[in-house]
């Protein structure tokens, strides 16, 4: 199993899951497809040898916030929810705009050849991506931006509790 | 590199195998005989009444909330816990308990707010 | 690895245009939250891909702190998106012209 071939798999099941996310009608299978496609990139990751990446990936964003979104579609009333996908100007619009946007980016990519450096040591990348590594840079260098994120994340709460709650009548 | 992770890759495909094996077997292989009696929601003998699809409380909701909230922050502790002791040989050890006892401290008074709040309250 | 940078930032590209897509098609406001996070994820690819061809891990770094940012946004939307549905019991993107009169 060569990692050209891993990735295509990786690739196409991840493309396949995005695009099953966005055609499914409900949203409780869309939110699974999410969790399909979430999981591909936790792969991609291993496969770019960043492992503790890869697990925090699953970690969060498959264990948490599909956890959340999934709590959410069961919280609403699901007799409330749009059944008929409206097929209006938006859709001719938005694919405008998106070809528009992929073309802009696939150019962006062709014309960035000389985006690289010409040398890239194999030595330093290998180890990239471990538990340590990501220790001693997130402690030192990014120190900061740490506690940014939990002020961020105190924020969140602070914000979440407020409109959520029931406001109870006095 | 990959190698190491192919004990990983086979669990997965022996846990997802299993599952859709037993899913498949059930389906195709069992006998099925449906009638309106069988097909009924099991409510101990009484007609069912209702809908199934009830809306939960919001309670719920915030508790997931901090429960996100928590797991970011274990994230970031993850490397902390695993690395101290290297810090601490190399000498930065309470630099590095300087820069996350703040983060666990800001983090702290997000859930003393719930709480004051009553969004833990499961009682009201 | 021998997998070229191009091809992870080629897939990152398109899991965003569908991200986009996804946006502006849907009107279930809690899909549309769903698409934004695939967007976040396309980016996060693209920031691991060159992160590792540079040998520099500061760009996995930043994609743990966008994880978080994530987290947080996902929290607030979707209490957002209850807080709605409380008044206007629909999930549906074109009830939510609140500031229309």
């Amino acid at each position: 199993m060569t990692p050209q071939f891993l990735f295509f798999c990786l690739a196409i099941v991840a493309i396949t899951a995005a695009l099953g996310m966005l055609i499914a009608r409900s949203p409780v299978s869309s939110a699974l497809w999410l969790i399909l496609n979430l999981f591909c990139v936790a792969g991609l990751y291993l496969t770019m040898n960043a492992q503790f990446l890869a697990v925090v990936q699953v970690l969060v964003y498959a264990g948490a916030i599909m956890v959340l979104f999934l709590f959410v579609i069961m919280l609403l009333n699901v007799a409330a929810l749009p059944s008929v996908r409206d097929i209006d100007w938006r859709l001719g619009v938005g694919f405008v705009l998106g070809v528009a946007l992929l073309a802009q980016l696939s150019y962006a990519i062709a014309s960035s050849t000389d985006l690289m450096p010409a040398e890239v040591s194999l030595e330093s990348t290998v180890a990239t991506g471990s538990v340590e590594v990501v220790a001693k840079e997130l402690f030192t260098r990014f120190a900061m931006p740490l506690e940014m994120i939990g002020v961020l994340l105190l924020a969140a709460t602070i914000g979440a509790v407020l409109l959520a709650r029931r406001v109870s009548p006095k | 590199m990959l190698q190491t992770f192919f004990p990983l890759f086979l669990q997965l495909l022996m846990a997802g195998g299993l599952a859709l094996t037993l899913l498949l077997g059930a389906k195709y292989l069992g006998p099925k005989r449906p009638n309106l009696i069988k097909r009924q929601v099991y409510e101990s003998g009484m007609d069912p009444v209702g809908s199934a699809h009830q809306r939960y409380s919001v309670k719920f909701y915030l508790v997931a909330m901090i429960f996100i909230v928590f797991d970011v922050e274990v994230v970031f502790l993850y490397p902390w816990a695993v690395t101290f002791k290297d810090f601490i040989a190399a000498g930065s050890g309470l630099g590095v308990l300087a820069v996350i006892l703040p983060f666990i401290a800001i983090l702290a008074i997000g859930l003393l707010y719930d709480i004051k709040k009553g969004g833990l309250d499961f009682d009201s | 690895m021998e997998i070229p940078v191009d091809w992870y930032l080629a897939l990152s590209a398109i899991l965003f245009l569908l991200g986009v897509i996804g946006v502006l098609f849907r009107r279930n406001v809690i899909i549309i939250l769903m698409s934004i996070e695939l967007m976040l994820n396309a980016v996060n690819i693209s920031l691991v891909a060159l992160s590792q061809a540079t040998g520099d891990v500061s760009g996995q770094i930043l994609v743990f702190f966008v994880m978080s940012v994530a987290a947080a946004e996902a929290a607030v939307g979707l209490a957002i998106v209850i807080a709605i549905f409380r008044n206007k019991l629909s999930v549906d993107v074109n009830d939510f012209n609140l500031f229309k009169h």
